[in-house]
């Protein structure tokens, strides 16, 4: 295999293009058609995956009068943007409502990875009496809908005083993100070598030395995963409680917010498609950088399942 | 080393903090549920137990059907998933140009507000304005517009596939970082001792997958089993309830008219059904993997 | 035009909250000035108006009266005060003699439950038929003369569907509440009830058996797959020119745009019927119980819903009027078409009442779908469902 790394090397400075192709390890390299059929793979999925959205885009350009008329037109010819101006004035407090989403989604899973790594990290490395007791029951919080609950959880909510808080939205938004978390990390967790662990301790090291030193930065890609999957989740279900919970429209998150759209008679559907695009926008920037780390991260160590 | 003592403390102080925040927060709740099954309490202050008269009201409804439509639904919406998640996965792992765009626009469905994603799919689902229909007609494979909500089969299908557009990012990255932690050399020797693509795939990439996507499937039935504001706001359980799953059930004689006491009932008979099926799933499940010799 | 707002004026420190939830996206135009007046005149408390919107207004609504932290007045359907009053949540509202006759008849019925008052009417819509006129003159019928009877209305559909292709009459049929009342318009069209004076179930009349019979002949005249649509929907098509007749309430009229050239009558009345007939629909303002300000709460929601104030506030949200103000004939000599609206408020019926509301809708609905659909029988569907909603009052 090294004959042909070195064939491959190249010997004078070349052209950046040729440089970068020849860093390209051959297991990597495709042929033409294998490029092609990837490709081509990727647009049906991707297809699949935005195919409403591109219907939620059409409908954001059109005037609210139009949007109700058949035959279907792909591309209609009264398009404006018009409605990703109106929308800020029609609903004053859109922007808040998309930074209190994020402002509580960001605190939910800072929380929840505080609670759940150590949990995580307990559960795949260590044995104990009643240990699958507990990862049942922790799973057993998701088996039951969020609706039965609550009217019990409104009236614990009032007992410790956080109705009408940025808390009502927050705790109870956590108490339901941590049992997925915690299956999701140790399962990550126990991947990690047991080798590292006990090559630490022979050499004197303490637990929670092991935990800080060794295990959490190798378990770094499965955390930032989770912490990403709590934040959309996060993100994208704070509606029940929030509705409930809270009655301050300063403090309402976007997916209440947006039911200012809703009027008596009509629903202003351009401008709810819009807004509902202006708030997802920002996590899809920040998970773009976030990227990054997560593959780099996941290709640096060498984890054997 | 692990069952020591000290080992043992060790853990359950990693533990307590998430233990005791879920049992401050969701113990009571839910213990307050189990204690309302077995009551009539609904709109009115006061309430008497009933014992397990709730229950028995259950099985009287045509539920067998509910509950067969629910596995049913479940079943194929989770399937989709892992099916679609995996596929997706493989494909945003090759190393092409523009596969971190690639990456990124696979998330929108599951960040923007669930109800929002629903009335889009709702939009392209309507018979006489819809972009399905109103292409199939333009193309000439339909010649009247085709309410696709409006008959049991399809609704049911067309309920499904929004639940899998929902779900299928999810899997996606999460599969897609378990394929990333498997060890390049594992692949590069498989390689040299010329292996094709099919076959690493086949070989090292699922068995390696199979932790990840146990998990994972796990997770997502549980969430599709209960999955509600899908169905709800698409077709409410409809026409003639054909797509009422037992969630919307409960909905439907329960929560909606505020039965709080049977609604109870109805939820933690959910829980118990998904609980075995759970146990039943990962112990089939890895019964399988020990089967399998590496 | 879309305001969200919160409370106002600076609250001292021991000033009483009366809260108050409003459904929509804003409070109504002529409440702010309002509650100020109220306020003035009741120094030491303060009105704290939440908007919720119309999905799940009702819902939050009932969680916090559930909870024992209710709101100390709300805008509900008031379909649901039957069971608000049974769970012993609201308190009855007393009406003189002299209010109670300023209303016009059977608005105060869908109030009523056991002998009393429950909610104070705040919005009220009736029904009538819209038509699409050019489509008529392209199906060869009079576009001037809407269909008056329910045998006309076959015809006309039929004329329609089979001249033009299009759509002659919108059926809703999805699972939605305003199913059951497209549905209750036949059944108070052909002098029909489902339930008596005496609370007693009588759904399974022969004068419904013919509602239930001549909606499966409506059928094939109507759009492709009702149990897709709801009346919403019907409107959009209605506006898109792709169905003939529809019938809706007085929003309607704003909705469809000037492209359509439409006319509105009375609803067609049925072979039993003495007179025309509708759907009258109220929503209610209710006094919740144990929220402290009770006494409070009351006064101000009869500020609110005085003649005078009562009839502003129907004005600027286009409702039909709930009393025949001086204001009502000028209304009518302005826009002509509030007529149909207000004729057939004297046969109309009401909403029906009853405590499991939803149960009562979830069984009407189920019988239309299985009659539309083909999977039942009329007269099998309506014994069925007149059976199931005896055990939801």
């Amino acid at each position: 295999m090294t004959e042909i790394t070195d064939r491959l090397q190249p010997a004078a400075p070349l052209v950046a293009a040729k440089r970068v192709a020849a860093e390209v390890p051959m297991i990597d390299r495709y042929k033409w058609f294998e490029k092609v059929g990837i490709y081509v793979g990727i647009a049906v999925f991707l297809f699949f995956v935005l195919a409403p959205f591109i219907e939620g885009f059409r409908v954001s350009l059109r005037p609210l009068d139009h949007l109700f008329s058949s035959p279907y037109v792909f591309w209609p010819d009264d398009a404006s943007i018009n409605a990703y101006f109106q929308m800020w004035q029609d609903v004053p407090l859109l922007g808040r409502y998309i930074f209190n989403s994020l402002f509580i989604s960001l605190v939910i899973t800072i929380v929840v990875l505080l609670l759940v790594v150590p949990a995580a990290y307990a559960f795949a490395r260590f044995e104990f009496p009643g240990q699958g007791v507990l990862l049942g029951a922790f799973l057993a919080v998701n088996m039951v809908s969020g609706a039965v609950l609550l009217i019990p959880l409104y009236r614990l909510m009032r007992t410790l005083g956080l109705l009408n808080t940025y808390y009502s939205m927050i705790v109870p938004g956590v108490a339901f993100l941590i049992p997925t978390g915690i299956w999701l990390l140790r399962a990550y967790m126990m991947g990690i070598p047991r080798e590292l662990d006990e090559a630490a301790w022979a050499d004197g090291a303490s637990r929670f030395y092991i935990f800080r030193r060794v295990i959490l930065p190798l378990a770094m890609p499965g955390v930032m995963v989770v912490g990403l999957a709590t934040f959309i989740g996060a993100y994208a279900t704070q509606f029940i409680f929030a509705l409930t919970f809270n009655s301050k429209s300063e403090l309402m998150p976007l997916a209440v917010g947006l039911y200012s759209f809703f009027g008596k008679e009509r629903v202003v559907w351009n401008e709810l498609m819009a807004a509902s695009f202006a708030g997802v926008l920002p996590v899809m920037i920040v998970f773009f950088f976030l990227q990054r780390y997560l593959v780099a991260g996941m290709t640096a160590g060498a984890i054997k399942q | 080393m692990i069952n020591s003592r000290s080992a043992i403390t060790f853990a359950l102080i990693f533990l307590i903090p998430a233990t005791l925040y879920t049992l401050v927060i969701v113990a009571y709740p839910l213990v307050d549920t189990v204690n309302l099954s077995f009551t009539n309490a609904g709109l009115p202050k006061s309430y008497h137990w009933v014992g397990w008269d709730n229950y028995a009201k259950i099985f009287n409804s045509s539920f067998a059907m509910v509950i067969g439509r629910t596995f049913l639904w479940t079943f194929c919406s989770v399937g989709l998933k892992m099916i679609i998640g995996t596929a997706g996965a493989v494909l945003l792992n090759a190393a092409v140009p523009g596969r971190t765009l690639f990456r990124v626009l696979t998330l929108p469905p599951w960040i923007i507000p669930m109800a929002i994603g629903i009335f889009m799919w709702g939009w392209l689902y309507n018979g006489q304005f819809g972009m399905i229909s109103g292409v199939l007609q333009n193309v000439g494979v339909l010649h009247t517009p085709f309410a696709w909500l409006a008959y049991g089969w399809s609704a049911f299908w067309a309920t499904i596939l929004t639940d899998v557009w929902i779900g299928v990012p999810v899997v996606t990255i999460y599969l897609l970082a378990a394929i990333q932690a498997i060890p390049k050399d594992l692949y590069e020797a498989a390689w040299a001792d010329g292996a094709g693509r099919w076959y690493r795939f086949r070989r090292i990439t699922l068995p390696l997958m199979r932790p990840a996507a146990l998990t994972m499937s796990m997770l997502s039935l549980i969430a599709t089993f209960n999955s509600f504001d899908i169905i709800w706001i698409l077709t409410q359980g409809g026409p003639n309830s054909q797509t009422t799953t037992m969630i919307i059930d409960t909905y439907k004689t329960a929560i909606g008219s505020y039965k709080y006491g049977e609604g109870a009932a109805r939820a933690v008979l959910i829980c118990i059904f998904l609980s075995l099926f759970c146990l039943f799933y990962f112990r089939a499940v890895n019964r399988l993997s020990k089967g399998d010799s590496r | 035009m879309v305001a969200l707002l919160g409370s106002t004026a600076i609250a001292f420190a021991d000033d009483k909250p009366v809260s108050m939830i409003q459904c929509g996206d804003a409070i109504a135009e002529t409440y702010p000035a309002l509650i100020t007046q109220w306020e003035a005149k009741n120094p030491g408390y303060k009105v704290n108006v939440e908007i919720v919107g119309w999905d799940q207004c009702q819902d939050k609504v009932t969680t916090l009266a559930a909870a024992g932290t209710p709101v100390a007045l709300a805008y509900v359907g008031s379909r649901t005060l039957k069971q608000f009053a049974d769970s012993d949540l609201i308190i009855p509202i007393t009406f003189t003699d002299a209010e109670k006759a300023a209303y016009y008849p059977h608005i105060l019925d869908t109030v009523t439950y056991n002998g009393q008052q429950w909610g104070i009417p705040t919005a009220f819509s009736t029904k009538a038929v819209f038509w699409n006129k050019d489509l008529f003159t392209k199906a060869g019928l009079d576009p001037n003369k809407p269909p008056t009877t329910w045998d006309e209305l076959y015809a006309d559909a039929k004329a329609i569907k089979d001249k033009t292709g299009i759509a002659g009459y919108g059926l809703p049929a999805k699972t939605m509440d305003n199913t059951m009342h497209q549905f209750l318009h036949f059944v108070y069209t052909n002098n029909g009830t489902v339930t008596d004076a005496s609370g007693k179930v009588t759904l399974d009349s022969p004068e419904n058996l013919a509602a239930l019979e001549f909606y499966k002949k409506l059928v094939p005249v109507s759009e492709d797959g009702p149990s897709a649509y709801d009346q919403d929907d019907m409107i959009k098509i209605f506006s898109d020119g792709k169905v003939g007749i529809i019938e809706g309430g007085p929003w309607v009229r704003n909705q469809v745009p000037k492209t359509i050239n439409w006319g509105v009558a009375a609803l067609p009345v049925g072979p039993s019927a003495k007179g025309a007939g509708t759907l009258l629909i109220t929503d209610s303002t209710a006094v919740f119980k144990g929220s402290g300000v009770e006494a409070q709460a009351l006064d101000l929601a009869k500020l609110l819903t005085n003649p005078e104030n009562q009839f502003a506030y129907e004005k600027t949200h286009g409702l039909t009027p709930v009393r025949p103000v001086a204001g009502v004939a000028d209304l009518i000599k302005e826009d002509p078409t509030w007529k149909p609206f207000l004729d057939g408020i004297a046969f109309g019926g009401p909403e029906p009442l009853f405590k499991d509301y939803k149960g009562l809708q979830n069984s009407m609905i189920t019988m239309v779908q299985s009659v539309v659909t083909g999977q039942a029988e009329p007269k099998d569907a309506l014994t069925k469902a007149a059976g199931d909603i005896a055990q939801y009052e």
